[in-house]
């Protein structure tokens, strides 16, 4: 068994549910309205629990506990990608978002799922679940929205173009991913972007949004390396500064 | 001027500090509610839990599920629009309302006849329970066939009637959506342990003069 590869991959996972449900999590309270500022922060509080899975499986594995991988580390030090960093935007941004980067989450889970690496297929059997509803929302908010009024339309299309190029970073393929392919640990990115593709296309088919020839765009990379937007820094000290009063506190 | 606030997040926003002169809205310029139930353990009468607002069915749904099962403990959730429910009159708790009910003995079920949900209330203060299903022509034909199969079940203080077509139904392989609820419990004020360090305080507190 690879454990670098396998490490690499659960931070990757971790990193990016963790950043994603902090920004959504900054929807609570100000939603737009009632029910969906429940929704949005109950799922943005899944996927902090789905970050804290995989960190508990890298904590077995001998790296930190799941409060330092959290809070303690660097942008640098973070494997998530660009689009989970940038800031909550408006409304449209943050749904066209949550719409993207959870068909990814979803096609990730199955796989996982089926994983050789039990630990992690354990986790994401457990999970599946959640992230069913995550989608069912997703999917009903976009068909709903993309085809109310002229404005919700092209917002979301605005929003659709802007997102894109990061969304396409979703897919940047880890350093090891021949190993992890090839010992049945996790699928090449190529395979689940085809399958992203065909996911969402179902969706946006349903309503009056227009999807942009993919192979135009390119996508925006790096985030899984390490390096990552000015956004990721400032965000990761928000979140950290409670803890920082005091890290040695007990809550 | 912008807002300012302790919290950055509203720092974020840029929303400027005096609400702006917008125009009144129409009155029911808003959303319909939605009723929405759910089965709190399985094989048990789905119960009713509150409403929701939303545009439409499926979006009312999709908000009921988090707002009505994001802590109890649930096996399957019905929505229904406000509007398609009819209900009867009140009656004192103790009393019956199929009493009240003089609606001619059913007809035998009809070519035309379509399920209804039948939801009792026991006792006021409570919520809804759903009865059961019956087949009817309509919903007063429904009412009557549900003091035929319910009407023995007293005290009932008041009925809701809902064509089953209407409300929509988690499906058998929505449960998993409920998994993972028993290990939520930080979403209850009882995770949050502070007892212990009020008691502490309190202690430390009242015995330094």
């Amino acid at each position: 068994m690879n454990e670098l590869a396998i490490k690499e991959l659960l931070y990757t996972l971790a990193d990016n549910q963790l950043i994603l449900g902090h920004r959504n999590s900054e929807w609570t309270g100000i939603g737009p309205i009632l029910e969906e500022d429940i929704a949005f922060s109950s799922m943005a509080q899944d996927k902090l629990g789905h970050s804290l899975a995989f960190y508990t499986l890298l904590h077995e594995l001998g790296e930190s506990d799941p409060d330092t991988l959290a809070f303690m580390r660097n942008a640098a030090q973070f494997h998530c990608c660009h689009l989970v960093e940038l800031p909550i935007g408006e409304y449209d941004f943050s749904l066209i978002r949550h719409f993207l980067y959870d068909h990814a989450e979803a096609i990730r889970f199955e796989y996982l799922a089926q994983s050789s690496y039990e630990p992690a297929a354990k986790v994401a059997a457990k999970l599946r679940g959640e992230l069913k509803y995550h989608l069912l929302h997703a999917n009903t908010m976009v068909k709903q929205l993309g085809n109310a009024t002229a404005e919700s339309i092209s917002r979301l299309q605005q929003s659709l173009n802007y997102a894109f190029p990061y969304a396409l970073g979703m897919f940047q393929p880890s350093p090891y991913e021949a190993d992890l392919a090839s010992s049945n640990i996790f699928p090449r990115e190529s395979n689940i972007q085809a399958q992203w593709l065909e996911s969402i296309q179902k969706i946006l088919a349903q309503t009056q949004l227009q999807q942009t020839a993919v192979h135009t765009i390119s996508p925006v990379l790096g985030g899984r390396l390490g390096q990552h937007s000015e956004y990721l820094q400032p965000l990761l000290d928000e979140m950290a500064e409670v803890i920082n009063i005091d890290p040695s506190t007990e809550w | 001027m912008l807002l300012t606030s302790l919290d950055p997040r509203i720092n974020r926003l840029q929303v400027p500090a005096d609400w702006p002169n917008s125009a009144v809205k129409k009155q029911l310029d808003q959303w319909a509610t939605y009723e929405v139930f759910t089965q709190k353990r399985e094989n048990t009468p789905y119960a009713y839990v509150g409403p929701v607002h939303a545009p439409d069915l499926e979006v009312a749904f999709v908000f009921a599920k988090e707002q009505y099962s994001r802590r109890a403990a649930c096996f399957g959730l019905w929505v229904v629009k406000t509007q398609d429910i009819q209900h009867t009159p009140y009656v004192d708790d103790n009393e019956s309302v199929f009493n009240l009910l003089n609606i001619p003995a059913p007809a035998t079920a009809s070519e035309q006849s379509e399920a209804f949900e039948i939801f009792m209330l026991k006792k006021r203060g409570k919520a809804h329970t759903h009865a059961g299903t019956v087949l009817a022509s309509g919903y007063q034909n429904a009412l009557a066939q549900a003091k035929q199969q319910f009407g023995e079940q007293i005290p009932c203080v008041n009925i809701w009637v809902a064509p089953a077509a209407k409300i929509l139904k988690s499906s058998e392989e929505d449960k998993d959506w409920w998994l993972t609820l028993n290990e939520k419990k930080y979403r209850e004020p009882v995770a949050y342990k502070v007892l212990d360090k009020i008691n502490a305080f309190k202690n430390r507190t009242t015995n330094t003069p």
